[in-house]
């Protein structure tokens, strides 16, 4: 599903070369929901740019979904991001200007379905996370864990292969962040891959496997499920 | 995939900068619009021939003092002096200069009493070289001969018995008759004064430039007995300004007169529309300025946009966007501005052209400034808006992630 191999990733400035991901090897399989922790600086954000196709690396190997993706160019890459990849960010990210069903339907038309097409997506996906009596609201008009609700809904409506989400509750208190999650897991249980970055450890463990990223490198891999039922 | 709903829906929720911008655009069509047809319209006006061969033509004032200043010799032998030059194709004692400013004018009517109106005429009075003189071409009947030349004293009033009228005027005296047709028809000045019509020359215009009736003329055969008077002399190509000098020292050898003004006809067409050149060049500096200055609003606009929705931006970018349909959405953003702008616009430009008609006596605006205006003032709009939505292009999708 996801392969990164020996992923090298530079940011240059005039003074300083920062090394944000050196040597990045990590698998992520079909049906996965993996969390990924590590400290501030660690490379946790840059790592799930990279994986999102957000940025460019500069050594190593990308393969999403069967595809190389480290030479496509930046119009292969908006387009792949697209229609393989759902985004759900830390800020959700929806745009202030438009309705909850404009906002969900920003990738939708990137990806150039037609009306009712996009309608009918829209709907669904507004339903799977109860807010589908509210499209026509403005994000301002919602809560913290409505907005990131409808995030969620616009990455899901185009039915991608994997949910990418950067910090999802970070901004939710703990029972906006714990229906959140369940969502997430749910979303996971009917089949769709999850990377999810986290500081939380307490979230992270829900997650069915735990990557620590520290300096740049997958440094330990944790399986979350077998852990549990050796505990359990 | 234009986005155009949400796109106004958007603009909708953020309306204050799109309206400024959109009524700003509205005011310069209607500006802009309105110039430029101002500018056709004098640049027209300024261009219109005046039938004369102005490029190798001059005039020359003369005048006597004292009791004994023989005006009739003078005249005649200044004239024949002046025939006599090389280089100098004719030359001919004129009581006024087309498109000068300054002349007379009377009312023909072809019917004789005050109750009926007359038609409004520029009179210049000319021997029988008049017509070689003011390189005019004769297209039906015949020149004055010298022998209907006769001389009018200063409170002379009665006209001579023919006339000379240009084919404008002819048409507009008998406008169901072919100009050949009205040789020979009677025609009345000063109410009741018969003149009959003895030739139509091809076009003259008046002395008066903003003269409806510009091209109403006639020529009376008739020398002027004044003490002052003005002769008109056309050179052959090039020989002009070699021959102002000359006839100036030829006429000045009479020492019992002065000569006070000699000006070539270029001169004076070039005197008689300085409004119109200074208000094409004003009017120019206004367009110039006005889409300047409504470019700098749109690209203020856009770029306060683009950096207020960089992380929108990136979010799109996230989402799926490539850089054309970034590009793709604030052109089509300004079109929905430029586009409510030029209607309004379109709207504005009439009644600012109203305006002008009954404030300036400026014609009606042709129909089609009105697209045409549209389609420029959203093509500027296009090209303002191009230089901040291409640097949008330019934000980074990794501007998603960044919690700033």
């Amino acid at each position: 599903m996801l392969t990164m191999t020996n992923v090298k990733k530079v940011f240059r400035t005039d003074l300083v070369e920062t090394h944000a991901l050196r040597d990045f090897n990590l698998q992520v399989d079909e049906g996965e929901f993996v969390a990924v922790t590590g400290p501030s600086g660690s490379g946790k954000t840059t790592f799930l740019n990279i994986a999102g196709m957000l940025e460019t690396f500069n050594e190593g190997t990308y393969q999403l979904d069967g595809e190389d993706v480290s030479h496509l160019n930046d119009n292969q890459r908006s387009k792949l991001r697209n229609e393989k990849i759902g985004f759900i960010f830390q800020s959700y990210n929806l745009i202030p200007d438009l309705s909850l069903f404009d906002n969900v339907d920003v990738p939708l038309r990137y990806r150039g379905f037609d009306a009712k097409e996009r309608k009918k997506r829209i709907e669904e996906s507004l339903d799977i996370v109860g807010l589908a009596n509210r499209m026509k609201h403005l994000p301002s008009q919602l809560s913290g864990g409505q907005q990131q609700r409808v995030a969620i809904a616009r990455a899901l409506a185009g039915n991608p292969r994997f949910l990418l989400a950067d910090e999802p509750t970070g901004n939710l208190d703990s029972a906006m962040a714990q229906s959140v999650m369940e969502l997430l897991k749910e979303i996971n249980k009917k089949g769709t891959t999850i990377v999810m970055v986290t500081h939380d450890p307490q979230l992270a463990t829900q997650a069915t496997r735990n990557i620590f990223v520290k300096d740049g490198q997958v440094s330990e891999i944790n399986d979350v499920v077998a852990m549990h039922v050796a505990n359990g | 995939m234009l986005e155009l709903g949400p796109i106004f829906r958007a603009l909708l929720r953020n309306k204050i900068g799109a309206i400024l911008i959109a009524v700003q655009i509205a005011f310069t069509m209607a500006i802009i619009v309105n110039a430029v047809f101002i500018i056709y319209d004098r640049s027209q006006q300024t261009k219109r021939p005046s039938g004369i061969d102005e490029a190798n033509t001059f005039y020359i004032n003369s005048s006597g003092f004292g009791d004994d200043f023989d005006i009739k010799g003078t005249i005649t032998r200044d004239l024949e002096a002046i025939r006599a030059l090389p280089g100098v194709i004719d030359a001919v004692q004129i009581n006024a200069i087309p498109i000068s400013g300054s002349g007379w004018s009377m009312g023909l009517q072809t019917e004789a009493g005050a109750e009926h109106d007359g038609q409004g005429v520029a009179v210049y009075m000319v021997d029988e070289h008049g017509i070689k003189a003011l390189d005019l071409e004769l297209l039906a009947g015949e020149n004055f001969a010298k022998s209907d030349i006769r001389w009018r004293g200063p409170a002379g009033s009665k006209w001579p018995a023919k006339v000379i009228v240009t084919e404008a005027m002819a048409k507009r005296l008998f406008p169901e008759l072919s100009y050949s047709e009205a040789v020979g028809k009677t025609v009345y000045i000063n109410n009741d004064e018969p003149m009959i019509i003895t030739g139509i020359i091809d076009k003259l215009q008046a002395p008066w430039v903003g003269w409806d009736n510009l091209d109403n003329a006639m020529l009376s055969p008739e020398k002027m007995e004044f003490q002052s008077t003005r002769y008109l002399i056309r050179t052959v190509p090039g020989m002009r300004d070699q021959l102002m000098k000359t006839v100036e020292e030829l006429l000045a050898e009479n020492k019992s007169r002065v000569i006070d003004g000699m000006r070539s006809i270029d001169y004076v067409r070039e005197r008689s529309y300085r409004g119109n050149t200074a208000m094409i060049k004003i009017l120019t500096t206004v367009i110039v300025t006005l889409t300047v200055v409504t470019s700098l609003g749109i690209v203020g606009l856009a770029s306060f946009s683009v950096n207020r929705r960089k992380k929108q931006i990136g979010i799109r970018r996230a989402l799926g966007a490539t850089k054309a349909s970034i590009l793709r959405y604030f052109m089509v953003e300004n079109f929905l501005i430029s586009a409510s702008g030029v209607v309004l616009g379109a709207a504005l430009t009439i009644a600012l052209n109203m305006l002008l008609v009954s404030a300036l006596s400026i014609p009606p605006l042709d129909w089609f400034y009105i697209p045409a205006g549209m389609l420029v003032l959203c093509l500027v709009g296009q090209a303002a808006v191009f230089g901040p939505a291409k640097k949008a292009t330019e934000i980074a999708p990794a501007t998603a992630t960044r919690t700033v």
